[in-house]
C-alpha cells in the first residue's frame, strides 16, 4: 500500500449539553483542523463525514453539512457509521490517486434526542423487536454476563477498567466533564444507578456532544504539510452476524480477525512487543477487556490481569477511551485522533513514554458487530 | 395514505414551528410497516399453531436455527431442511432491564437469550412476570410458557416459565 499520512486533526470538547448548534460545532471541527495544519479552504479535494439520518432528525443528513464541513465545489460523500469507517473510506479516495487532501469529520449530538432509546430500533423488527426489549444497554448486559460467567470473573474485574478511564478521562481536557472523575473508586462504580443489571450507569460510554475531524494526504503531500505526519500503516475491519442469539458474546472474533488483517498488513507478529498504546472504541467497560484479548495482547480471559494504566505494562485508552465521552459517529475518530497525539507527543499529561507504534479502533453495532482497527506509525 | 395523515403522522404541523432555538420533530417509526415474506417460514408457523416449535437446518454447516432464518450467513444459502426442537430451553445469558410500564412504575424484567434444546442459535425473550431476578442464572432451565389460543405468530409464545433444576451442581453455577 502506498503511504498514506493523518496530517491534521481537532476535537470539539465533549459537552452533555452543548451550546452549540449543530452547524457550528462541525465548523468549529473542520475549520480548526484546516487552521492547525496551515491549509486552506481550496486544498480540500474531497470530503468523507459520519453522520446518521436518525442521529440527525432528518433524511440524506449529510447535505446541510456541505459548507459547514468544507464540501462547497469539492466532492462529498458519507458513512452512516463510525467516524473510523469514514476514515477508511476517506483512506481508499486517497489511494485512487485523485486526490491531495481528504477531510474526515464526524460527530452527533445526542442532547437532541434520546440515545439509548434510538438505539432500540436496531433490532430485527420481526424476530426481536417484539419479544423484548433490547438496546445497545441491555445488550451490553448479556455480553457482560456471558464473559464473566465464562472466565469466572467478578463484577470488580469490570469495574477497574471503568475506574482506570475515568481517571485517565480527568487528565484528558476534551473529555466529557461529568466523566472526569479522579477520586472514583470501584464500590462507587459498583453502586451507581443500575441501567441494565450487571451495567451501571458508570460503565456505561456516556453518549455527548461533539464532532472531531482528521485530514488524511497521500506521502508526497503529507511532508509538505507536516513535519510530524502519522503513516496509517496497517487497517483490518470485519463484521459478525447481525443476530445476538448466534454470536459467542465472551469474545470478539470480528476484531481477532480485524486484528489479523491490520497486524499482517503492517508486518507485525507479537502485537504486546511491537505496539506501544492502543485506543480503543469500548461501549461498555467490559468491552476493554474483550478487545484486550481480541487484539493477542492477553490470551482470553485474561483481560482483567493486564496494568493498562498510562505508566503500567500495556498502556490501554489514556485518554479515558469511550467512557471519557462517547459523541456517537465521532467516537471511532477520537480514537484515532488520541493516538494520533501520543505518536507525536501531544497528548500533556497523559502521554505515554515514547510511542512509535499504536493501534485505535471503531465499532459499530450491538456488541460491538463491526469492528475496525488502525494501526498508526510516527516517522522513523 | 392520504396527505393530511401523512402530514400529521410525520409531525409536520407549521404552528409548532415559532422558536427559532429548538425546533421540535418526531420521526414516528411506529408508522412504518415492514415488510416480511412468511412463504419461507410456512411451517414454521403452522407447527405453532400446535403449539409445537421447528428450527430449519443449513445443509452447508448444518448449524440449527431457532428462530428459523431466511439465509446462513455462514454458507449464503437458504436453510431448507425442518427439524423439531424440544419447547425447553436454557438462559444462554441475561441482563435485567428496567422498563416504566403504564403507571410510571419501575419494573424488573430479565431480558434472556433463549437457547432451545437442539438448537445452535439462542433468541431474544422474557422470563415469566412473577420470576425472581435474584434467582435466574446463566444455564438456568426454562419451559416455554404458550398462549392459550395459538394464533401461529412469534407471540403465541408469551414468556419462559421456570423448570426444576434437579442438576447437581446447582449451587456451584449458581
Amino acid at each position: 500500500m502506498d503511504k498514506v499520512g493523518i496530517v491534521g486533526y481537532n476535537q470539539v470538547k465533549c459537552y452533555s449539553d452543548a451550546n452549540y448548534g449543530r452547524y457550528e460545532m462541525i465548523f468549529e471541527a473542520v475549520r480548526g483542523a484546516i487552521d492547525n495544519a496551515g491549509l486552506k479552504k481550496k486544498d480540500i479535494t474531497t470530503v468523507i463525514s459520519a453522520t446518521n439520518d436518525y442521529y440527525d432528525g432528518r433524511t440524506i443528513s449529510n447535505c446541510f453539512t456541505v459548507e459547514v464541513g468544507g464540501g462547497y465545489m469539492a466532492d462529498e460523500s458519507k458513512v452512516e457509521m463510525d467516524g473510523a469507517h469514514a476514515m477508511l473510506y476517506g483512506l481508499m479516495r486517497i489511494l485512487s490517486g485523485n486526490h491531495k487532501l481528504a477531510v474526515i469529520w464526524g460527530g452527533s449530538m445526542p442532547s437532541c434526542y434520546p440515545y439509548h432509546s434510538a438505539r432500540l430500533y436496531e433490532t430485527d423488527p420481526t424476530w426481536e423487536r417484539p419479544n423484548a426489549y433490547v438496546n445497545d444497554i441491555t445488550s451490553s448486559g448479556f455480553q457482560m454476563r456471558a464473559y464473566m460467567e465464562k472466565y469466572g470473573l467478578s463484577k470488580e474485574d469490570i469495574a477497574k477498567v471503568a475506574v482506570k478511564n475515568k481517571k485517565n478521562a480527568a487528565k484528558n481536557p476534551l473529555a466529557l466533564e461529568e466523566s472526569q472523575n479522579p477520586n472514583i473508586s470501584i464500590s462507587d462504580v459498583l453502586e451507581a444507578e443500575i441501567y441494565a443489571d450487571p451495567v451501571t450507569e458508570l460503565m456505561v460510554a456516556p453518549p455527548c456532544d461533539s464532532v472531531a475531524a482528521v485530514l488524511l494526504a497521500p506521502e508526497r503531500q503529507a511532508v509538505k504539510i507536516t513535519d510530524k505526519p502519522v503513516w496509517i500503516t496497517g487497517v483490518g475491519w470485519n463484521q459478525e452476524t447481525y443476530y445476538l442469539g448466534e454470536r459467542d458474546l465472551s469474545q470478539s472474533t470480528s476484531m481477532e480477525h480485524a486484528a489479523k488483517a491490520a497486524y499482517d498488513m503492517a508486518g507485525i507478529s507479537n502485537p504486546r512487543n511491537d505496539l506501544d498504546v492502543a485506543e480503543l472504541f469500548e461501549v461498555c467497560a467490559h468491552e476493554e477487556l474483550i478487545f484486550t484479548e481480541a487484539l493477542g495482547l492477553v490470551e482470553k480471559g485474561k483481560g482483567p490481569q493486564l496494568n493498562t494504566e498510562i505508566n503500567g505494562d500495556f498502556p490501554i485508552n489514556p485518554s479515558g477511551g469511550a467512557l471519557g465521552g462517547n459523541p456517537p459517529c465521532a467516537t471511532g475518530l477520537i480514537r484515532i485522533i488520541e493516538a494520533v497525539k501520543q505518536i507525536r507527543g501531544e497528548a500533556g499529561q497523559y502521554q505515554v513514554g515514547d510511542v512509535k507504534r499504536a493501534v485505535a479502533s471503531g465499532q459499530i453495532g450491538m456488541c460491538a458487530q463491526n469492528n475496525i482497527l488502525y494501526v498508526l506509525e510516527g516517522e522513523n | 395514505m392520504s396527505k393530511q395523515t401523512q402530514r400529521k403522522s410525520m409531525d409536520y404541523v407549521k404552528k409548532e414551528y415559532k422558536r427559532t432555538r429548538t425546533m421540535p420533530a418526531n420521526w414516528y417509526l411506529s408508522s412504518y410497516e415492514y415488510k416480511f415474506n412468511i412463504t419461507h417460514m410456512q411451517p414454521f408457523l403452522k407447527k405453532l399453531k400446535e403449539k409445537k416449535l421447528v428450527a430449519n437446518k443449513c445443509s452447508g454447516c448444518n448449524r440449527v436455527f431457532f428462530p428459523p432464518r431466511l439465509v446462513c450467513g455462514k454458507c449464503l444459502v437458504k436453510p431448507d431442511r425442518w427439524v423439531d426442537i424440544r419447547d425447553t430451553a436454557r438462559v444462554a445469558t441475561y441482563a435485567i432491564a428496567y422498563l416504566k410500564d403504564e403507571n410510571s412504575e419501575v419494573q424488573e424484567k430479565p431480558m434472556v437469550l433463549v437457547h432451545h434444546d437442539g438448537a445452535d442459535t439462542s433468541s431474544i425473550a422474557e422470563l415469566a412476570p412473577g420470576v425472581d431476578v435474584k434467582d435466574t442464572y446463566i444455564s438456568m432451565p426454562i419451559k416455554a410458557h404458550w398462549k392459550d389460543n395459538p394464533e401461529g405468530g412469534l407471540m403465541d409464545i408469551e414468556y419462559y416459565d421456570l423448570m426444576d433444576d434437579d442438576a447437581e451442581d446447582l449451587n456451584e453455577s449458581k
